[in-house]
């Protein structure tokens, strides 16, 4: 490795650029709303989160959340064993639909569910006789949440069933095994590692979900408001120490799922090497 | 043609992946498209073509793209970093290089905002020094920009730049070339589509940001109104019209943006594959 | 084509299958037919449609058209798990997550086998491998010949009728793989079960296979035993593929050989040519050539020395005790037989001289 063993000014400037950056454009914000949380003392952080509002802004991105991380478990799992392990036309036309929805922006995303569900939708006609609301209303807020964490499971297990080929699977249905057999004994297995961490991203995406939420919820406070809503709504009304204080519930979240990325990562390796 | 497939399940993965990728993308798009031809062609151009949306446009992409090139740069040199050196701190760098996917952009949008108006810790320098507004200018919405595409491009380079065989760089150097110029005829021609990729990724997703930049940018119309945020104003005056005809040449843009992006990864990878 | 396959007691047959996969076509019409406990070698260049033969016979792949016999009965439309065959993967498929035990383990366990049996018959198969005692570990802490074996073993867990292997030697050293062919050939031989093997490796299958059946382009050139295809070649891609075979031009130009048909070529193995220095005794004086010796390549247990005759290079054996030739060296060349090819026909052409002087004597 003599080649790439080149200390000297330029690598030691390299990396001092590189945590200069790291440090300005990420560490500071997240830096910030942790002292303007905690300005106006412990008590003051205390009750801004543990007000009504934001215990019930809490419960509801919860709620989306979970929906979102059980329908996108289902489908990426489906979808990521479909696309690999199988051959059948339109796969390509298939896994470009998955993708879709990251590349659209999350107001375009809220505003196609206004089109469908909105009053002059499509679907309006349908679903008001029966008393469902979707826009303006939890359902709404789910649907977007989901649409915007959509392919983050299935984008992580595709590349390791590719990797990993179906001869395994092959002999596990030429014994005659079933699917869940096949699916519990063979395929889980290997994509254990990488099924946990898209959880962990769709997780976090989909608790900090802000556009497309922000079209669908009606932001009625209390009912419709998921925390980066409330804290929108905080920011606005200048009650700046509740809007930090709120971010800060996010900002916990947001580096306990960098830590299980890290383990997650380090576990998935250590297992790759042994397995080798 | 009867079809059979060794491995069983094809029939309840395809199911299931089918029924909720048609409830989640296809049929919210479908209904875009249903109320796109509802839409009259001179009512579209003279909404689009509104000075105040087209400054928007213009706004958004320009200011996507300035973002996307100082992150083209500066991921290409993070991971460069990653890759190659060794220091204390590393896994802590390489840890918080997805702050910005965990972190939920209105959180991030906020903390930037307050640390760079006229007062706030970052601002205030720079405005006493410089004399530079940050927040609610056009700079401030890069900043938030830049911050959003970090990971984008670190990670589509980092893992190719691990892939490159040491053995090309031992070639050229025992060929005689130097290391600045192995690095510009060996290694970045190897991670160029990569660098492309993470680069346009960026680029499209930037252009449709709202949650981080809605907050930074002020909102002035003609100067710091960005396109997402003209949606959704449009939606919150029910014009679902207008809503609608500025969102179809957002996407258009995105759409012509990733087809770039993958004309230019084919014909690279021609290349490198040799099929002509 | 087979004469010498009895189609009637065939217990593995295929007829006139075809696969295609897109535009590529895999199988052309293949008729092969294999009687119970025979070892089959399917032999052929990479992409000659060998594999594909194989996964079909396993319900791996579906064929467009033809049918596929398992004992008398048709099994196209039979799912692979029914078929009862057992399948060793090139790339062996261990389930890399499971034990050994759990992995020879895992077809019993689908059928429902009661746990002692299980046991019972695992261990029996883990002697017969002798792999005792390996029964925890994890494939990957596992030799490759190891590995193989415990495919093999795998795959006869649940008792097929029949063994398909996939290139069963390829992801071997070459040292082991030698081993390893005759401990295959041993144990099969020793439990009698129907097994057909795919390969591109000729020595293997000549070595291991009761019967070849050979593959090019997606079409069965032919099938026999080893001694068939190797000394009556039927085409000329078998004549060529088989031995260590070099094709001349203009071989009438050899003493004692007539020219038989416009443009054909001929095809002529080492072993059918001798070389001696000037001044060794030589059976045939009348009939040997004069050459010029181009390169000698040490091959270990012998020379293998090419020589250059009317514009063709020429290979030939001689053993190392005999005494040596040198590089430029002119010498004795005597060949006695030689492949024809005419129209796609094979033919073994003798040296009229032999015949002349056994007439003689």
């Amino acid at each position: 490795m003599e080649l790439r063993k080149n200390s000297g000014a330029i690598k030691w400037a390299l990396i001092l650029l590189c945590f200069v950056f790291l440090a300005v454009f990420l560490l500071l914000p997240l830096f910030y709303i942790v002292i303007t949380a905690l300005r106006d003392g412990i008590s003051g952080y205390i009750n801004a989160i543990t007000d009504e509002y934001a215990l019930k802004a809490v419960w509801l991105t919860v709620q989306a959340t979970l929906w979102a991380v059980i329908i996108n478990t289902i489908f990426g799992i489906s979808a990521a064993w479909l696309l690999t392990k199988y051959s059948f036309r339109g796969k390509k036309i298939l896994s470009t639909f998955i993708d879709l929805p990251v590349t659209v922006s999350p107001i375009i995303a809220g505003l196609i569910y206004v089109l469908t569900f909105g009053r002059q939708g499509v679907l309006y006609d349908y679903l008001d006789p029966l008393g469902i609301q979707i826009i303006f209303a939890v359902p709404g807020i789910v649907l977007a949440t989901i649409f915007v964490t959509f392919p983050f499971i299935s984008r992580e297990l595709i590349p390791v069933l590719t990797a990993q080929g179906v001869d395994e699977e092959e002999a596990a249905a030429l014994m005659g095994a079933g699917t869940f057999t096949i699916f519990r004994k063979v395929t889980l297995p290997h994509i254990k590692w990488a099924l946990l961490y898209g959880v962990v991203l769709c997780t976090a995406r989909a608790m900090g979900e802000f556009g497309a939420v922000s079209v669908l919820s009606g932001h009625l406070r209390g009912k419709t408001n998921t925390l980066p809503l409330y804290i929108e709504l905080l920011y606005q009304g200048y009650d700046f120490t509740g809007a930090f204080a709120s971010s800060s519930i996010l900002v916990v979240m947001a580096v306990i799922v960098l830590i299980l990325r890290l383990i997650i990562e380090k576990k998935g390796k250590k297992e790759l090497d042994n397995k080798k | 043609m009867k079809r059979k497939n060794i491995i069983p399940g094809y029939g309840l993965t395809f199911g299931i992946t089918l029924t909720i990728l048609s409830l989640i993308v296809v049929i919210p798009l479908c209904s875009l498209v249903v109320f796109t031809s509802r839409l009259s062609l001179p009512e579209f151009l003279y909404t689009v073509s509104r000075p105040r949306v087209l400054s928007g446009y213009f706004v958004s992409i320009s200011t996507a793209f300035i973002a996307s090139a100082v992150n083209a740069v500066m991921g290409f040199i993070l991971a460069w970093v990653l890759v190659r050196y060794d220091f204390p701190g590393k896994r802590f760098l390489d840890g918080i290089i997805e702050l910005p996917f965990a972190l939920p952009t209105a959180v991030a949008g906020i903390s930037l905002t307050h640390l760079t108006t006229t007062n706030g810790w970052v601002g205030k320098f720079f405005y006493d020094l410089f004399g530079i507004k940050i927040a609610y200018t056009r700079l401030g919405i890069t900043i938030a920009l830049i911050f959003i595409g970090i990971p984008f491009v670190v990670r589509s380079v980092q893992p190719v730049l691990e892939k490159i065989d040491i053995q090309y760089e031992e070639a050229a150097m025992i060929l005689g070339a130097d290391s600045r110029m192995i690095f510009r005829k060996v290694i970045f021609p190897e991670i160029l589509p990569s660098l492309i990729s993470g680069f346009t990724l960026a680029f499209a997703r930037c252009i449709g940001e709202y949650g981080s930049v809605v907050f930074i940018a002020g909102n002035t119309p003609y100067e710091t109104e960005i396109a997402p945020l003209l949606i959704m104003s449009e939606l919150q005056e029910f014009d679902y019209t207008a809503a609608t005809s500025i969102a179809l040449v957002m996407l258009a843009i995105a759409f012509v943006i990733l087809s770039v992006n993958a004309v230019l990864q084919s014909v690279v990878s021609r290349r490198i594959s040799g099929l002509a | 084509m087979s004469d010498s396959i009895n189609r009637s007691d065939s217990y593995v047959e295929l007829r006139n299958i075809n696969k295609h996969f897109k535009d590529f076509h895999a199988t052309k019409d293949a008729n092969i037919s294999i009687k119970k406990g025979k070892l089959v070698a399917l032999l052929g260049p990479s992409g000659s449609g060998k594999t594909t033969i194989l996964r079909m016979i396993a319900g791996l792949e579906q064929p467009d058209s033809g049918e596929i016999l398992i004992d008398g009965k048709v099994v196209n439309n039979v799912p692979g798990s029914e078929r009862g065959i057992g399948f060793v993967f090139q790339s062996y498929a261990l389930f890399r997550y499971q034990t050994v035990y759990e992995n020879i383990a895992f077809g019993l366990r689908v059928k429902k086998v009661p746990e002692k049996e299980i046991k019972k018959r695992v261990s029996e198969l883990l002697t017969l491998i002798s792999c005792e005692g390996l029964e925890n570990r994890y494939p990957s802490q596992l030799s490759g010949g190891q590995r193989q074996r415990v495919a093999f073993a795998r795959a006869l867990a649940p008792n097929p009728q029949i063994l398909l292997l996939d290139e069963p030697f390829a992801a071997i050293d070459a040292k082991v793989r030698l081993e390893l062919r005759t401990w295959l050939k041993e144990m099969i031989t020793k439990i009698g079960i129907t097994s057909i093997f795919v390969t591109h490796d000729q020595d293997e299958a000549i070595e291991v296979a009761d019967e070849i059946i050979v593959t090019n382009q997606g079409r069965v050139e032919q099938s026999g035993t080893p001694q068939e295809l190797y000394s009556r070649p039927k085409t000329e891609f078998v004549a060529k593929f088989l031995g260590n075979s070099t094709v001349v031009q203009n071989f009438e130009r050899f003493k004692y050989f007539e020219k038989q048909d416009e443009d054909v070529t001929a095809i002529l193995r080492p072993e059918f040519v001798s070389i001696y220095k000037k001044d060794e005794n030589v059976q045939f004086v009348r009939s040997v050539e004069e050459a010029t010796v181009e390169d000698i390549i040490f091959r270990g247990s012998n020379m293998e020395i090419k020589v250059k005759l009317h514009g063709n290079l020429i290979s030939a054996l001689r053993s190392i005790n005999d005494p040596i030739i040198e590089v430029g060296e002119k010498v004795n060349v005597f060949i006695y037989r030689l492949f024809v090819i005419s129209r796609d026909k094979v033919e073994l052409i003798h040296n009229l001289s032999l015949k002349q002087e056994t007439v003689v004597i």
